[in-house]
């Protein structure tokens, strides 16, 4: 009986104490802060120096964050279907330079064919869309590392609002093209308006107001695209340069991009150009930080500490006096 | 026994409540997020307390079996090894948690974003000049097709073919979470103003909305929110 209490109370006991303080700690259970989707280009923290060259075997051992693109329709002259659906980028770093890959699906090789990284500079936000004025926030400039096909090296630009982009007077980027006649699929959502039809195969419409009814279909579809642009941008992590972005390993500074496809087309106008290009929003680069071994350190102090407290408490508790 | 009975029923009542919050209310509505679990807990076990140490009698019930399993008094055969499971286990557990909130995170800060911030009082209360006849609707979904529907979609669901790259993506109105809760004057601040006219809580810097009052006149706007509630099966908020 004896036994049975005891063996009782230990379980209630272990209960409480597994509410109090053990499933707190459950990592999967901690407070969730952010989405889990892979919205982070990651530069690794390699040894040597970062590579110039979009072929070199490293970039294969580097993990792709793949963003997807949209037709630039924020402002005008506007653009409603691009080349680019996606691209994938990968990053590293050595603390001193830092080289991002872009890679993307394009069929044709052009002179006007371009790609862009997009920062914000400084502490203020700035808008994603050339850092364009915002009505009741203070915003600030961009940079921007621009790499067209038939220019060699990069422009390294800034922007604070449609029409004030200007080369920065210290050229601090440098970027490489290699396009290649690879066969790639690519996966992009292809959407359909279908007729919705009643039974008798007859095209039906709103009773309200007699408008046909339509049924969306949305489906990711397969295309085969025969080649393939990989670019590669580098860059000192800092630069003497205000007007230039200055990273530091750690933290998460926002990026955005911009490809355009430059087929020239029978009419004799670039597919796109300018503002017409595949864009994206603002999302996340980290540059990997260098290991800190003391947080080991302290890690074990913890470890120590709980371990002190929780044999005073035991101790205390044996005495009879609760802690 | 009666001792045993109250701090059993004080576990299993933070079980319950863990269990209800957590997997139970996600069948009926939005889940809730952990830190708000975790305040829900807290305030469950204030309680329990509160009520556990009302008397002398009453708090020995509730901690004793507390006291106990840590004293180990009493305690034999699997639960002794659970305990002392639970004594090693613990010191590491705040170790690691430690080591956690040192280590550099491999994941974004996070971002408090308002999806609806105040409009600017100058659009508050605004009311949709231009009368609510078919034509003005036919001609305000012409509109919504040619200007908005490549992002928020030919059947107003957000789901247009340039909706794809954008963070964050374009409203969709068919859900009752978005126009449904809103006053055309809302909309018209939206339309006309575009992302960049967000405030500081909606995070403008990061919206492709464009900032249609440079391309649209303004029964224009207006047509295309008529439009946009006739599309989407929804009615206006309103006052009353």
């Amino acid at each position: 009986m004896r036994q049975a209490r005891g063996k009782g109370q230990g379980v209630m006991g272990l209960i409480l104490i597994f509410f109090f303080s053990v499933l707190p700690m459950a990592p999967g259970l901690a407070p969730l802060a952010y989405g889990q989707e892979s919205v982070v280009v990651r530069a690794k923290l390699i040894q040597g120096e970062v590579p110039t060259d979009p072929t070199a075997a490293i970039w294969d051992t580097i993990p792709a964050t793949e963003f997807p693109m949209s037709p630039q329709v924020h402002w005008q002259k506007r653009i409603l279907q691009t080349t680019v659906k996606s691209i994938t980028v990968r990053g590293v770093h050595n603390t001193k330079q830092i080289a991002f890959l872009v890679e993307y699906a394009d069929p044709t090789q052009d002179p006007a064919d371009a790609a862009a990284l997009e920062f914000m500079v400084g502490d203020k936000k700035a808008h994603f869309a050339h850092g364009q004025p915002m009505g009741q926030v203070e915003g600030g400039p961009v940079n921007i590392w621009y790499w067209r096909n038939d220019t060699p090296g990069a422009a390294d630009m800034g922007a604070m609002g449609f029409g004030t982009l200007k080369k920065h007077p210290h050229q601090d980027v440098q970027a490489k093209g290699v396009w290649k006649p690879d066969k790639v699929k690519v996966k992009h959502k292809e959407r359909k308006l279908n007729i919705r039809k009643d039974p008798k195969g007859e095209p039906m419409k709103d009773p309200k107001t007699g408008d046909p009814l339509f049924d969306e279909e949305t489906k990711v579809v397969e295309e085969e695209m025969t080649g393939v642009w990989r670019v590669v941008f580098t860059r000192s992590l800092t630069t003497a340069d205000k007007d230039d972005v200055q990273i530091q390993p750690g933290t998460f500074p926002n990026i955005a991009f911009a490809v355009w496809d430059g087929k020239k087309l029978e009419s004799g106008d670039l597919k796109e150009a300018g503002s017409q290009k595949a864009v994206s929003s603002w999302w996340y680069f980290n540059a990997e930080p260098p290991t800190d071994y003391s947080i080991y350190l302290y890690g074990l102090m913890a470890v120590v500490l709980a371990a002190g407290v929780e044999f005073v408490i035991i101790r205390k508790v044996k005495k009879g006096q609760p802690a | 026994m009666k001792g045993s009975s109250l701090a059993l029923k004080g576990a299993v009542l933070l079980a319950a409540v863990f269990v209800i919050l957590k997997f139970a209310l996600p069948l009926f509505t939005a889940p809730l997020p952990m830190s708000l679990i975790w305040l829900y807990l807290f305030l469950a076990t204030i309680g329990i307390i509160v009520f556990g140490t009302l008397s002398g009698e009453s708090t020995e019930a509730l901690l004793g079996p507390v006291f106990r399993f840590l004293s180990g008094e009493g305690i034999r055969g699997a639960t002794k090894a659970l305990r002392l499971a639970v004594l090693v286990l613990f010191p590491l557990l705040v170790g690691w948690e430690t080591y956690s909130g040192l280590v550099s995170s491999t994941q974004p800060p996070g971002e408090n974003r308002t999806i609806h911030p105040a409009p600017p009082g100058e659009f508050v209360g605004l009311a949709n000049p231009v009368p609510n006849t078919p034509e003005n609707v036919m001609m305000g979904k012409g509109l919504y097709a040619a200007f908005c529907s490549p992002c928020h979609g030919p059947k107003f669901n957000g789901n247009g073919p340039a909706s794809d790259g954008f963070n964050p993506p374009p409203a969709n109105f068919v859900d009752p979470g978005t126009i449904a809760q809103l006053q055309e004057s809302y909309l018209f601040w939206r339309i006309k103003k575009g992302g960049v006219g967000l405030n500081v809580e909606g995070h403008p810097w990061k919206s492709a909305m464009p900032r249609w009052e440079v391309e649209l006149p303004d029964d224009w706007i207006w047509k295309i929110i008529m439009a946009e509630y006739a599309g989407s099966g929804h009615k206006p908020r309103t006052w009353e």
